[in-house]
Order: C-alpha cells, then structure tokens, then sequence
C-alpha cells in the first residue's frame, strides 16, 4: 500500500481502500434491507398467530358474529368482529365528519386566502395538533369533553362514550388532510386562476370552482390517509371511549322499517378493533392461548385495512393527478 | 371584488357576501382545530399548577415580580418604539376586553368552571404577548444573547441529568474500563493521525476503539477493586467535556482564557460533587448538572464577552431567578394564599402511589429516558444508513433502481401502519420469538426503533437530497472515493437536517403509549429500572394507567400534571430540533 502524502492513490484500488468501500456499502445496503425485513416480519408474525386463530374460529364465523367475549368468566367464549365493526366505524365516521370538512377549508384557506405570513404560521401550529401524543387526546376527551357534552348537550351521556373519543380522532387527523389537500391545491397553476378570473369569476368561483376540482385527486387521497389513520388510532378510544363490545339495539320506525338510533352508538360505551386488542393484552402474553392468537388476527384485519387503503390513495393520487 | 361597473342593468354586479362568508369560514376552519386544542391545553395547565385556587393577590405579585420584567428585558432587546406601543396597547386593551366579556359571559349566559377572569387574561392576552415579545426579542443581540444562555443552563441540566439517569441501567465499571481502554486510545490515534497527517494511524482507531471495548468486558469481573462513582464520573465524562471546552475557547482566545473558561466549571463540579458526597445528594449526577451546564455556560460567556454586543443579556437568568425569589419573599410576608401545584418537585422525583398527594411520575420518566436514547441511537443509525443507501450508493435505473423503487414505496407503506400492530410484531417477534422478554426496556426500545424508522428515513433522505450535486461532483474531481464524498462532504452538510428529522421522530417516539401496553410494558413500577431487562414503565404508560383511575383528585390532579412533564419535555425537543434547523439554514 502506498503512503498518501507521498504519492496519490489514483486507481482507488488499493486493497484497503476497496476493503473499506465494499464494507460501507454493505452496512448501508443491509440498513436498508431491514426496512424490507420489518414488513416481512409484521406479515410473518401476524400470520403465524392468525392461521393458529382462523383453524380454531373459522373466518365465516370470526367474520359475522356478533358477539365477542374473548375473557368469558363463566366459559363459553365467542370471536365475532361485527360488534367491533361497529365501534371502528362509528368512530371514523363521526371523525371523518370533523376531519374532512374543516381540513378541506382549512387547505382553501391556506392555498388561496392567506397572507405568505399567515401560512408561514398556520402551517407550522397545524402540525401540531399532529404531535400531540394520543394518550394524551384521550385524557382531554375523558375529562374535559365528555363533562362539557354532559352539561351542555347531552345530559344522558355515559362517561366512557364514542362521541367525545371521536371529537378527538377527528381534531388530532385534521393536519392530514389540510397539508396534503394543501399541497395539491398549490400545485394547481396560476394560469387556471388567471383564466377563471378573466372570465370574472370571483374569488370564491376560483377557488370552490377550479382549484378544488383541480386538485380533487389530492384531496381524495389525502381524505383516505386520514380516515385510515383513525381507524388504527388506538389510544383515544382506549381511554375515553371504554371497552364494551355492545351490537347497538335495532328500533323500528313507522311501517317497520328497523332503524338505529346514533344516539344508542355515540353517547354510550363501545370497543373498537384496537381497543379490543389492548384490553387483551391484559390478560396472557406469553403466547398459546386462543384470545393472544385472536389478537393477532385482529390485528392482521387491521393491517390488510390500512395497507389496502393507502395503496389505493396512492393509486388515485398518481393516476388521477392532472399533470400540468 | 364587486366591480365598479356602474351598468343600469345591474350587469357585472355581483354579490360579496357569498366570498366574505366563505372567506370566514374557511379562516375559522383553520384556527377551531388550534383553538381546541389551546383550551383544553389551558384547562390542563390550570389542573396541573393548581391555578383555580391561586388568590388574585397572587397572580399579581408574580406578575410584577416576573412577568413584567421579563416583557421589559424583551421590549429593551428589541428596541424598537413601535413594538412597544403595540404590546403595551395588547396588554392594556386586553385587561378590559378580557375583564368585560367575562363579566358579561358570566353574568349572562353560562358560569366559566374553575376560571376567573385574571386566569382568562393571563392565558388570552399575557401569555400571547410574552410569546410575540419572545421572538421579537430574540431578533436583537441582547435578547439573543440572554435566551443563548438560558437554552445553555437549561438545555445542559437535561442532558446531565439524562446521562445521569442512563447510568441506573448501564454498569459504570464496564464504562469506565472501555473509556480508559477503548475509547480515550482510539481518539488519541485519530487526533495523532489528523495532526501528523497518517492515515494508517486514523484506520487504526476503529480496531483499537473496538478491541478495547472487548477488553473491558472481558477484564470488568477480573479486576478487584475500582476507583469510586464519582471519581470515574470525574474521569470519563468531567475532564472529556471540560478538555473539549477548552478546545473551543482555546481556538478563539488562547490558552489562558481557555484554561479559566474549562479549569473553573471543572473545579467548581468536583467541588459540588464532593459536597453532594457529604450532604447525601446523589453525587455522580450533582457532578455531571454542574459539569453539563457550567462548561457551555462558561463557553458561551466567553464568546459574548468576545464578541463584546449584548453582553447585558447575561442577565436574563438572573433576572428570572431574582423574579421567582422575589415574587416568594413577598408571598410570604404578605401572606397571600398560594395553590398547591401538583406538578412540583415531588412529583417528578417520587414514586407512584395509590394516594393522590404521594403520586409521582419518577420511574416512569427514567423508563422513558432510557427507551428513548436506545431509540435514538438505533434509529439515527439505522435511519443514516438506509437514506445514504438509497441516496447516495444505488443508481436511478436498472435492476438496482427498480429494487430502490420497491424499498421506496415499503418505506412509505411502513409509515402509515398503525402503532398498534408494531406493538404486535414487538409482542410475537422480540418479546417471545427472540425471548427479550414481555415489556422489557429491550423490546421497547427495538419496537418503538423500528416504529419511527420510516420517519426518520424520509426526512433523512430530504435532507441528502438537498444537498447541492456540485459538492459531490467537486469532490469525486478531488479523486474522492463514494464513502470518503458521503463522509467529507454529504454527511457534515445534511446533518443539521438529518438531526432535526431525528429529534422530530423522537418526539412521536416517547409519546407513544399503545405499543408499549401491546408488548406489556408495566402500568406502573415501582423503581426505576435496573438493567435493559428489567420490567420498566414509561410516561405515557403511567398516564395512561392513572387517567383509569376513577378519583376525581387523579383524574383532575396526577395526570394533568403527567401531562404537563411529558408536554415541556415534548416541547423542548421539538424546539432544539426546530433551532437546529434555523441555525441551519442561517449558515447556509
């Protein structure tokens, strides 16, 4: 090996130099693979445990019954995910609600009405309400939301509800969909504005009749990242929304028609997928029993979920995307 | 925008309420989630501190002992006429506004719970003041130079008492050994091959840093006898810290100045460390306190008194602390009634308890100072290496850059999977498969790794991408190998960005809470833990647990003030990474 200082190593090939490289660049390499290994792990381990689950509780059955009680104190235990259904939809539905409208406005005002200052601001405090632990919303919906349903609202709440659970999911998965609506609708060209406006559209045409249709793709994308957020959002509905797999009672409206009534699913206690698997984490966690293996299955349910629906939003955010 | 065409027909007209409408609309949007969220923030620090049953008297004494100053020292440092008359106009339109429209809310519609309207002008109006005169402040030297010092004090108290902490878990005799035999060898070969420009010395450090890391495990039960805590704290961690100080000072200001600038902090530590001894303080951590804040302290004063503009704002900590002994004094002869803040020192240096008064957070805040730093470590790296690969080492085409394109997408994927399913992966792969064990700070740690991974992946990728190409193109003319242009020039350039994404994702890390009941982390614990396989909890886990408690002093008390810790401790890193990042992007 030659000593640098004297004469320039040129080649780069000097057997301790190439030792070095390929060394780096088998580290990063196998950084790098590990990501790939955390997907196959989660799919292998989710797996494993649900095959174990689905011999014991067939998948028509685990599928629609309506009863889950994995703890049974008297026996006679049931795996049936509609009830948990029920919950998870509830509470994405009511956030959606929250979420989408507000965080749709929010990115009409972001894009098209405020000042360079005032977007510099908002952005950032937005954010925020991103970064603020779950545990955390929870806290407040439990103490602070519910009591002031109760007093004002809804006297007959139970303390641990949906409604004030979901009020939470939906302010905390707000800045999903503002800053990526935001991001599609500034990518809508000037031209398009201009042109609207010579042809005297007001400044509430342009925006509600060109950027937003401009940018639909964006903001439909960004609409199926939030909601698949708040499906898997675990710790505000642990802690404010209770854990009782309850199948909501069916009324009957006039002719027969059966009917049932939101207020039966929001203002009382309900379970949801994730709720479900935590309160099973109570119990054993070494492994062998049915409700461990049903938590797995579970949370493959959830996994398929969410990765079905981010690929789709990416599907629709890269096919449906005017290019301009 | 009605035109001004003045058309009998009435052509051209049209109607702005429609736009206004919307255009309040879609303003009021963006702040409700932002308002929310500040109320609730409010009402959780009034439970925290107590505030609701603080007298007016009180909150007066305080607010002239150490608010007023403080708005003085910002509005001195900005110096600018303007911003005074809009501040002193905020904070005096703002008592009536506030002391009316509480009154009328009061008395007309609904009484306000546990708020009166000192409460409600200290939150609305004082609060948003301090916050705009802060910033505005920190734009004039003085200011600068005032909240410099400040981060240092602070900023150094946190890291002494988190290194600290890391020492509950890590054997300080195997550290001591790896210093001495690793790693002081190994920075003395690099250093001598840096100086001496021998890079077979600079290549050696590694395998002598490594060898001897292997020594000291190997040595750690055969040697008999071993200097004490302190002393080893003295020698691996004081001297280091205080040498590298002076190293800084020593390049602006020569030798003697760096001498006094490292030499006092130091003497000052050994001293309190050895009092610490004697007075039944825990002495290792007393040195590490002093020894984290004196020596940036010392630094820093250094500089500012080089540098010779604003050296007034040294003052701002005394200013503060003479606000809060003064503001006690006067409580105290005055004999004001003063709430009783359940976030005080015992709650965050006592254990849990079943009793609301006895509660603390103290294992639970060291469970989650030790997660976080095996989080951070295992993450910047992983994270480091997988952004350089898929940056700097793997072309755009070819089989290689479809295989990028696949890791790319896994990545993206990776980040939108819910927490709660890599608290699964943890529970079946770490805790059982590999027998790490249920809710050990291990498996924590390696789940909650794996968890902020992508994060950290994406943001550290952005941060390489912006790199300028002309530096690595420079530096492949300089006959640069691929690893020696990602070392030189790569790295050093997207670090600050790198850190910040690094730090950001640390902050999503310690709030989590649904992993770590999935892989079992304890609801409450009792010690700290003893080793990284001890059962451990952490503080979301413990607020978690307390917010099931049903007593309303639990429910009102305790977790508010479980929120508030885990809050400023949130808040401080999301500021140091959000002032990385400026300072950053000033340099550059």
């Amino acid at each position: 090996m030659t000593d640098s200082t004297e004469s320039p190593d040129l080649s780069r090939q000097s057997g301790l130099t190439r030792l070095k490289e390929g060394t780096y660049g088998g580290l990063f390499a196998a950084c790098a693979a590990i990501t790939l290994l955390t997907t196959a792990a989660i799919f292998v381990t989710l797996l494993s445990d649900a095959v174990v689950f689905f011999r014991a509780t067939p998948i028509p059955e685990f599928l629609t019954g309506t009863n889950w009680s994995p703890n049974p104190a008297g026996g006679g235990q049931a795996f049936g995910i509609v009830p948990l259904l029920i919950g998870t939809i509830t509470v994405t539905v009511t956030a959606a609600f929250i979420s989408l409208p507000i965080g749709t406005l929010t990115a009409i005002y972001l894009s098209e009405y405020a000042t360079p200052n005032a977007r510099s601001i908002l952005k950032p405090l937005l954010e925020i309400l991103a970064g603020v632990p779950t545990v955390v919303y929870g806290y407040f919906a439990l103490v602070y939301i519910t009591p002031a349903l109760k007093a004002t609202l809804f006297p007959e709440m139970s303390t641990f509800n949906a409604l004030s659970a979901s009020i939470m999911v939906g302010i905390m998965t707000i800045p999903m969909v503002s800053s990526i609506s935001e991001d599609a609708m500034s990518a809508v060209p000037d031209e398009l504005r201009q042109a609207g406006y010579g042809l005297g559209a007001t400044k509430f045409e342009v925006s509600t009749g060109i950027v937003v249709p401009a940018s639909i793709s964006g903001i439909a994308s960004s609409y199926i990242l939030a909601v698949s957020r708040a499906i898997g959002e675990t710790m505000i509905v642990v802690v404010a929304m209770g854990a009782q797999a309850r199948m909501p009672a069916v009324r009957e409206a006039a002719f027969g028609i059966p009917f049932i009534n939101p207020a039966d699913v929001l203002l009382e206690s309900g379970m949801t997928i994730t709720v479900a698997m935590v309160q099973i984490t109570g119990g054993d966690l070494t492994g062998g029993t049915l409700p461990y293996n049903s938590m797995f299955a579970l949370g493959l349910a959830l996994f398929v979920v969410t990765l079905v629906m981010n690929v789709i939003s990416d599907i629709i955010a890269e096919r449906y995307r005017e290019e301009y | 925008m009605a035109t001004d065409n003045a058309n009998a027909d009435g052509f051209g007209e049209v109607s702005r309420v429609r736009g206004i409408a919307f255009e309040y609309l879609s303003l009021g949007a963006s702040v409700f989630g932002l308002v929310a969220l500040g109320v609730l923030l409010v009402y959780v620090a009034i439970d925290a501190f107590d505030l609701s049953n603080a007298s007016p008297e009180w909150l007066l004494t305080y607010f002239v002992t150490l608010v007023v100053p403080f708005l003085a020292f910002c509005l001195y440092s900005a110096d600018d006429p303007a911003v005074t008359r809009r501040a002193l106009g905020a904070l005096g339109g703002g008592l009536v506004a506030v002391a009316v429209v509480f009154t009328a809310i009061e008395s007309l519609l609904v009484p306000i719970p546990r708020l009166n309207w000192q409460l409600a002008y200290l939150f609305v109006v004082a609060a948003p003041v301090a916050a705009y005169l802060t910033y505005v402040g920190s734009n004039g030297r003085p200011g600068a130079v005032g909240f410099g010092l400040l981060g240092r004090l602070v900023g150094g108290a946190a890291l002494g008492l988190a290194v600290g902490t890391l020492f509950l878990v890590f054997d300080s005799l195997v550290w001591f050994l790896a210093y001495t035999l690793g790693v002081l060898p190994a920075v003395g070969l690099y250093a001598y091959g840096r100086v001496r420009e021998a890079s077979r010395a600079r290549t050696a450090a590694l395998p002598v840093g490594f060898l001897g890391l292997v020594a000291a495990v190997v040595l750690r039960d055969v040697i008999p006898t071993y200097p004490s805590d302190l002393l080893i704290y003295l020698w691996t961690i004081a001297v280091p810290i205080a040498v590298a100080g002076g190293l800084v000072v020593a390049d602006r200001r020569g030798r003697t100045v760096a001498a006094v600038a490292a030499g006092l902090p130091l003497a000052v530590a050994t001293a309190g460390g050895f009092w610490a001894t004697g007075a039944g303080l825990p002495a290792p951590t007393v040195l590490l306190v002093l020894v984290t804040t004196g020596v940036p302290t010392a630094v820093y004063v250094s500089r500012v008194v080089d540098v010779g503009e604003g050296v007034v704002g040294l003052a701002l900590p005394f200013l503060i602390a003479g606000g809060v002994v003064v503001g006690a004094l006067v409580v105290e002869a005055w004999g004001v009634p003063a709430p009783d803040p359940w976030l005080d020192a015992g709650f965050v240096t006592e254990a849990p308890s079943r009793t609301p008064a006895n509660a603390g957070l103290y294992p639970a805040i060291v469970g989650s100072v030790i997660i976080i730093a095996l989080v951070a470590v295992l993450s910047f790296l992983l994270g480091v290496g997988t952004s350089v690969f898929l940056e700097e080492y793997t072309p755009g085409t070819g089989p290689i850059g479809t295989l990028t394109r696949i890791l790319q997408v896994n990545i993206a994927n990776l980040a939108a999977v819910p927490s709660v399913v890599y608290g699964l992966l943890g529970l079946g792969l770490f805790a059982n498969l590999l027998g790490l064990g249920i809710g050990t700070a291990v498996t924590a740690a390696l789940t909650l790794s794996l968890l902020i991974l992508p994060i950290t992946i994406i943001s550290a990728q952005e941060a390489i991408r912006s790199v300028p190409d002309d530096l690595r193109r420079g530096s492949d003319a300089m006959g640069a190998t691929r690893w020696q242009t990602t070392k030189n020039v790569v790295l050093p350039e997207a670090m600050p960005g790198i850190l910040t994404g690094t730090i950001l994702a640390l902050g999503r890390a310690i709030g989590e809470t649904a992993p770590l009941i999935m892989i079992g982390a304890a609801t409450t614990v009792f010690n700290p833990p003893s080793s990284l396989f001890s059962r451990f909890s952490a503080m979301p886990m413990q607020i978690y647990t307390w917010a099931g408690f049903p007593q309303a002093d639990f429910r009102y008390g305790v977790v508010a003030a479980g929120v508030i810790t885990l809050l400023i401790i949130l808040v401080g890193m999301n500021g140091t990474a959000i002032l990385l990042r400026n300072r950053a992007e000033r340099g550059s």
